[in-house]
């Protein structure tokens, strides 16, 4: 080991830690190189691109519909909430009425959707922190989720469910009972793993305090979602530009307190619990019968313009940013995916940390790759 | 399916359907309750795009009076939200100005996209306010799309840095006095801009 | 019963029972040894919802045998760079105290491969402390930065451990009389367990002895294969099977230990001394993965600084208050 130089005094030179592509957390193909001296990160780099497919650039040649399975595959666990973010800019461009129904399925589907990528997101960041049961625990409640949403799509993970002007096909006979009996039992779970993992003191030493940040770096940051949030700042865009019928539905927007990891992770438990509370509404809400499909031209063709609207995905701001021609392909279509920009603050919040802090950090921030490359 | 089905008789009775809730408002009067729906002939211009093009030209006025008349190219209304083409030499100093003045407190920067466009490369930025509650957007147009160039925005909003970043790789805009510029997409030693129109993978 | 020299001089036939009588713990710790890594899989299954192997005879039985065969089948890999002596000695340096501590552990009342060691508890301690340079060789040989840095870590840990360990202990000690694991055993047989008396040193035994095992919650060292990597990374095929085998006979030895020293080795009525050393042993490593199955990993930072500034002093506080108790009420 040639940690001595030709004086034969101590180098402490720093070290380049490579997080490889091939990463055991289930994040996806990501790479962070890691400056480190000693114990503490003197500076660090995320390499990003390994899952850039081009979904901006394919869809310059595709009809919008055709572009909707693409969209599933940005945030694979949230597919629906980037089937409707799509969807909703063109609605918003063409300006179509959309079915009472069509709503309300979509606003169930979303939030079942929504619930099922934050199981997954405490499921993961638990086990990145050596806690293995609760990632298995789960698996259970999103096989539920998940065979619900199969009943009423066809797929288990990519949907391509909500089209342009409502959704693809009703909800089958007895799905809305199905959703009703989920809500109570679904509850119990969000208990459950309250009192399984929020007073462990374990997970509270190494969550609590690291990884902290306030509103004005938030913001300037342009974070979105669980991230802004847990500063205490109140910014839900379901509240503050709202869309489809949640302007109808009563639910609270939780914020956190200090901003650290932990708070991340708790807001998560806490927007399961909201999330019931508008299926709850929803499913009491929605009409008994009506068409699931509004009236939409054959071929939709977006005038000359840009469009631009976000919707609250699972990870922060989703949004699609079409630039119309008046022919039925986009000219441009820019999708702003909130896993990349979030992941913007990972050096600013990993610069002298303790190196076992990394992963805490890295899992807070709750990336899903496929969103992060598009 | 049911895609064929009127929904709503009239265009006023709106007791059956749901209208897509419309982007940010602008900072003034509240939205309007019904908007008529165009049918057949030329439809009369929408209330709030109407709306959109007076908070523009009130951005804009606030502009000129800083920076003078040449900055603020155009403004209009991009489907409702006030857009103004600033040149791409004031780019910097035109967003900053707007981020701290009063009326607009524009911090929240939530879309930075470029367009590919036969003769130029535009960029597009949509700022909303948390103060105030509207988004207004910016664009802006590079000379020529053989070193275009723009100045960058990262120091005053540190959001930007990556997506300047992918529009630098994959559309080829230069930003100057961005502290990183590299690839971030493809691979260091990657020839050529993805996006443009022109880009042959073949070569 | 006890083998005592002034009765029976070495002679080739005694030298040759020994030897059979070795090979004989060797195999009951290898069997013990598999069916512990079987019995993990099952019951951190169980714990998770899902049920472990059952594929490979019946229950699955089979499958850790399948594992062996498949790591002995595997190409030899040393590192071009690697120091070979140290490189092929580290495993073999971290295994034999491992298996060396079975001998002075009494299994039954017969105590048939069991050496009465007049300082039996200072054999078993003192030996522990050798495995950890098998780790630090093993780190050190491989010539590789990440497994130097994760075994100095698991190497620390380890040290910083083995005082509170070695500490808690002289509370049994104390009530025993004797460092004889078979004096401490037949101490327990006539009053209550020790674990009883002893609890404050049966709690600070068994956090510290899952540190030394490297097991959750203090695994760092090992799962640092996440971030930079475990001693054992440049290891593979049987070599890295030597390191398995070494921790789970180190966690079968301090289960032994645990048993006898706290729940009172192999005394028990109505069923054979055996079978109640089994059960004990048995009880304590499934309390082991019990444990794995359900806390997160502690850091490594808050892992020492545990060890030096809680476990210690609660460790001497015991000695003390057995000490008092001890001298002025008995």
């Amino acid at each position: 080991m040639a940690l001595e130089d030709e004086g034969n005094n101590l180098r402490a030179e720093e070290m380049l830690l490579n997080v490889g592509p091939q990463h055991p957390s289930t994040h996806g193909v990501f790479r962070l190189v890691v400056k480190l001296d000693g114990e503490m990160i003197v500076e660090s780099e995320p390499v990003i691109g390994y899952l850039h497919r081009g979904t901006e650039k394919l869809a310059e040649d595709l009809q919008y519909t055709q572009i909707i399975p693409y969209t599933d595959r940005l945030d694979y666990i949230g597919a629906m909430l980037n089937n409707y973010a799509l969807c909703h800019t063109i609605e918003t461009a063409l300006d179509l009425e959309i079915p009472e129904r069509a709503e309300y399925i979509r606003v169930i589907v979303m939030e079942l959707n929504r619930i099922g990528s934050h199981l997954l997101a405490v499921g993961s960041y638990l086990l990145d922190l050596g806690a293995m049961s609760p990632f298995l625990y789960v698996f259970q409640e999103r096989e539920r989720i998940v065979q619900m949403l199969n009943q009423i799509s066809g797929a288990r993970l990519t949907y391509n469910y909500i089209r342009v002007g409502g959704v693809r096909l009703d909800a089958p006979p007895g799905w809305l009972d199905e959703v009703r009996e989920f809500v109570p039992f679904m509850k119990e779970k969000v208990k459950m793993y309250d009192n399984l993992i929020t007073g462990n003191e374990i997970f509270l030493a190494r969550t609590k305090g690291i990884g902290v940040y306030d509103t004005e770096t938030a913001l300037a940051h342009s974070l979105s979602g669980i991230n802004l949030r847990c500063t205490g700042f109140q910014w839900d865009l379901r509240r503050k530009r709202p869309y489809s019928v949640y302007d109808r539905l009563d639910f609270e927007i939780p914020v956190g307190k200090n901003g650290d990891c932990f708070d991340r992770y708790y807001l998560h438990l806490l927007e399961m619990e909201q999330s019931l509370r508008i299926i709850e509404q929803a499913v009491e809400q929605i009409p008994e019968s009506g068409p699931v499909m509004g009236k939409v031209p054959k071929m939709i063709r977006v005038p000359k313009g840009e469009y631009y609207t976000g919707i609250e995905g699972t990870k922060g701001e989703l949004g699609f940013y079409i630039v119309g021609d008046g022919k039925d392909k986009p000219y441009r279509m820019k999708i702003r995916r909130p896993s990349f920009v979030n992941l913007q603050l990972l050096p600013k919040l990993l610069k002298g940390e303790n190196i076992a802090n990394l992963i805490a950090i890295l899992g807070a921030i709750d990336i899903v790759l496929g969103e992060v490359d598009a | 399916m049911s895609d064929e089905q009127q929904q709503s008789q009239s265009p006023e009775d709106q007791s059956n359907t749901v209208k897509p809730a419309a982007p940010a408002k602008p900072a003034a009067p509240a939205k309007p309750a019904a908007a008529a729906k165009p049918k057949k002939e030329a439809p009369p211009p929408d209330p709030r795009a109407l709306e959109a093009k007076k908070t523009a030209d009130l951005v804009k006025q606030d502009i000129v009076e800083k920076f003078g008349d040449s900055v603020v190219l155009d403004t209009e209304a991009a489907l409702f939200t006030p857009m103004l083409r600033i040149d791409a030499k004031a780019w910097l100093k035109v967003i900053d100005y707007v981020r701290t003045h009063q009326n607009w407190m524009l911090n929240y920067l939530v879309l930075m996209a470029g367009t590919d466009y036969p003769d130029y490369i535009e960029v597009e930025v949509r700022i909303q306010s948390t103060h105030l509650g509207h988004m207004i957007g910016f664009k802006t147009r590079t000379d020529g799309r053989d070193n275009a160039t723009l100045p960058s925005l990262v120091s005053i909003h540190p959001g930007v840095n990556w997506e300047e970043r992918e529009i630098y790789d994959l559309l080829g805009v230069t930003f100057t006095g961005h502290p990183d510029l590299r690839r971030i997409m493809m691979w260091e030693g990657f020839q050529g801009h993805p996006l443009r129109k022109d880009y042959n993978p073949w070569d | 019963m006890f083998w005592y020299w002034d009765t029976h001089p070495l002679q080739w036939s005694s030298a040759l029972a020994m030897i059979i009588g070795g090979v004989v713990v060797l195999f009951l710790s290898l069997g013990v040894v598999a069916y512990a890594i079987y019995g993990q899989r099952k019951f951190l299954g169980w714990i998770q919802g899902r049920i472990g192997p059952n594929r490979l005879g019946p229950f699955g039985l089979f499958q850790t045998i399948a594992d062996i065969v498949k790591l002995l089948i595997k190409e030899d890999i040393v590192p071009d760079q690697a120091d070979r002596l140290i490189f092929l000695l580290a495993p073999i340096i971290a295994y034999a105290p491992a298996f060396m501590v079975l001998a002075v552990i009494p299994f039954s009342a017969h105590h048939v491969f069991t050496a009465n060691l007049g300082i039996g508890l200072l054999y078993y301690v003192a030996l522990t402390a050798i495995t950890i340079h098998g780790v630090m060789l093993g780190a050190w040989a491989s010539n590789n930065k990440y497994a130097l840095i994760g075994g100095m870590r698991s190497a620390a840990q380890m040290i910083s451990y083995e005082i509170p360990l070695g500490m808690s202990l002289v509370g049994v000690i104390l009530m025993a009389g004797s460092l004889n694991l078979n004096t401490i055993v037949s101490a327990q047989q006539h009053g209550w367990w020790f674990i009883v008396p002893q609890f404050l040193g049966f709690c600070i035994f068994v956090v510290a002895s899952t540190a030394e095992l490297n097991r959750t919650p203090f695994d760092l060292p090992e799962a640092e294969s996440e971030l930079v990597a475990g001693y054992h990374v440049e290891y593979s095929g049987f070599r890295m099977a030597f390191f398995m085998l070494t921790e789970y006979t180190y966690l079968f030895a301090m289960s032994g230990l645990v048993a006898t020293l706290f729940l009172g080795g192999w005394s028990g009525p109505f069923l054979p001394g055996w079978l109640w050393f089994a059960i004990k042993v048995t009880a304590y490593i499934l309390f082991q993965f019990w444990v794995q199955g359900t806390l997160p990993r502690m850091r490594q930072d808050q892992v020492m600084s545990f060890s030096w500034k809680v476990l210690l002093p609660l460790a001497m506080l015991n000695l003390v208050l057995t000490a008092v108790i001890k001298g002025f009420f008995m």
